[in-house]
């Protein structure tokens, strides 16, 4: 399913998987140089990817499929597949217990599930204004506690790089409540033109989005001031990342970002000043994709 | 009012609307009927402007997406929205301010539980409920009472009325031949992609028993059922 993925996107999968290798090996390499707390966090992202496996409904329809004892194989053999990438990393960095512990959770985790949708209802602060920020808020709520925790940590330890992180971990998480395409009835419904649409997006995700990073960026400036002109750089170099991920995003709509625009996003990462031209470049060829469902 | 005119849409080389020609007046309630596949949701995506297609489709007020309910058969819902923030949802995206939406609750849903886990006529109720509540003036209805309760199909045949005495532009799609006959002024029939019978409402029962006629024919002694 995975390779029909990458197919439809017209990425060939073979080289797909040696960019995520990379992709994961530099994310993970910059993870532990940045942090002496990058073990636990790299423990946590590992059993939460995994957790998507335990979901009840899945596992029902494994257990209609295959039985009890074949499920309670099929389970543990998929998790273990699905930490290698961790445990090698581990093994790699001669964390041995600790790539011991993982395959310890991970068989657990196999023989355990639960639903990752919740029956009741988590409050958010973004329910005037749906959607986006609205619908990510329940999904990533638990990662935006964990950077505010993650500053308070930074501020204890001095550590100005992990405030940074926690900051960065929290506009990445915001990135992907802009990553999928809405169905196209939640576009037409407006009764706007493409480029209010587009201008009405950006300005609810800038005040949104500030709000939820500004309590790290306030400690951050009040508990190592020396830094904040740094801060102050990482937060609006976010803030127009977000607004190419939008412009991007529907600049591809109704499809998912393809593959040239994502290295178009990727350059701008590696070259922030790239965003100038961009993001005007993308907002205009959003207003053109969106003219057949906005007057 | 709104006049389609000389209407076509093809997927591909399947021409699924051939010629139509209708026009939909203020203060009225018209039915469109026709098999399973006759055209009659891509004729409501057609007028909606939600696909594209040859012919013309004229408007006053203009652009008649922006005065338009839209009652998909199927309506979608987010992951984790509630019905109240759904319902907010579409009247932000038409600048339409409800001080209290509980109020507005006839149909008593729990409008604090995510819309994904209600039933199939929950969902139904809530979509339409959202879309009168941005005050619209014209309606299109793809299948509004299927998967509805009695009480609540009692319901909406009212809100049907009202919303004629209104003057609005009702258009509606129904596979029950009484919820249109005791709602529409017109009803159309649809095959094949094109309108192949127009009736008004004191010949509704003569479209019903040519219907039964077509449809039923011998089909149910082929079944031999003893």
């Amino acid at each position: 399913m995975t390779n029909r993925k990458f197919q439809d996107v017209g990425f060939n999968p073979q080289l797909a998987y040696i960019l995520l290798t990379v992709l994961f090996a530099g994310l993970s390499i910059f993870l532990f140089q940045k942090t002496e707390f990058a073990i636990y966090i790299y423990l946590l992202i590992a059993l939460t990817l995994l957790g998507k496996l335990s979901e009840t409904r899945r596992t029902e329809f494994l257990k209609i499929c295959y039985g009890d004892t074949q499920l309670k194989k099929i389970r543990i053999i998929e998790n273990l597949i699905y930490s290698i990438p961790f445990f090698a990393f581990l093994l790699y960095k001669h964390l041995i217990v600790y790539a011991g512990l993982l395959w310890l959770l991970t068989t657990i985790l196999a023989l355990v599930n639960f639903r990752t949708t919740l029956n009741f209802t988590i409050w958010t602060p973004f329910s005037k204004r749906p959607f986006e920020f609205m619908t990510g808020f329940r999904n990533s709520f638990y990662i935006l506690f964990a950077a505010y925790a993650l500053t308070i940590i930074a501020v204890l330890i001095n550590n100005f790089n992990l405030g940074v992180f926690s900051m960065l971990l929290v506009f990445v998480t915001i990135l992907s409540y802009y990553s999928k395409p809405e169905n196209e009835y939640f576009v037409w419904v407006h009764n706007q033109n493409p480029k209010v649409f587009l201008l009405n997006k950006i300005k609810t995700a800038l005040l949104f989005s500030s709000s939820i990073v500004l309590p790290i960026v306030l400690i951050l400036a009040i508990f190592i001031p020396q830094n904040i002109g740094i801060i102050l750089f990482f937060f609006l170099v976010a803030l127009t990342f977000l607004i190419s991920v939008i412009v991007v995003k529907y600049a591809a709509y109704p499809d998912e970002i393809n593959i040239t625009q994502g290295i178009f996003l990727a350059l701008c990462i590696w070259f922030p000043p790239i965003l100038i031209i961009l993001i005007p470049f993308f907002f205009k060829k959003s207003e053109n994709r969106l003219s057949r469902l906005l007057k | 009012m709104i006049t389609v005119k000389s209407l076509f849409k093809k997927y591909g080389t399947n021409e699924v609307l051939n010629n139509i020609n209708i026009e939909f007046d203020k203060g009225k309630v018209y039915g469109i009927v026709g098999e399973n596949g006759a055209g009659k949701t891509t004729l409501f995506r057609c007028i909606s402007d939600l696909e594209e297609y040859e012919g013309e489709i004229i408007s006053n007020p203009n652009p008649v997406k922006n005065h338009l309910g839209l009652l998909l058969t199927d309506p979608f819902f987010f992951q984790k929205i509630t019905g109240k923030e759904y319902i907010q949802f579409l009247c932000n995206a038409r600048n339409v301010k409800i001080p209290n939406i509980e109020e507005k609750n006839i149909f008593e849903l729990p409008l604090n539980q995510y819309a994904s886990t209600y039933s199939t006529g929950m969902k139904k109720k809530l979509a339409l409920t959202a879309i009168l509540l941005q005050g619209n003036d014209f309606f299109i209805l793809d299948e509004p009472f299927n998967g509805v309760d009695i009480q609540s199909n009692i319901i909406i045949t009212e809100i049907i009325h009202k919303l004629k005495a209104l003057n609005k532009i009702v258009v509606i799609s129904s596979h029950i031949f009484s919820t249109l006959s005791d709602t529409c002024d017109e009803i159309h029939l649809l095959r094949n992609g094109q309108f192949i019978k127009s009736v008004h409402k004191t010949d509704f029962h003569i479209l019903e028993a040519e219907m039964k006629q077509i449809t039923i024919g011998n089909k149910i002694e082929k079944l031999g059922l003893t």
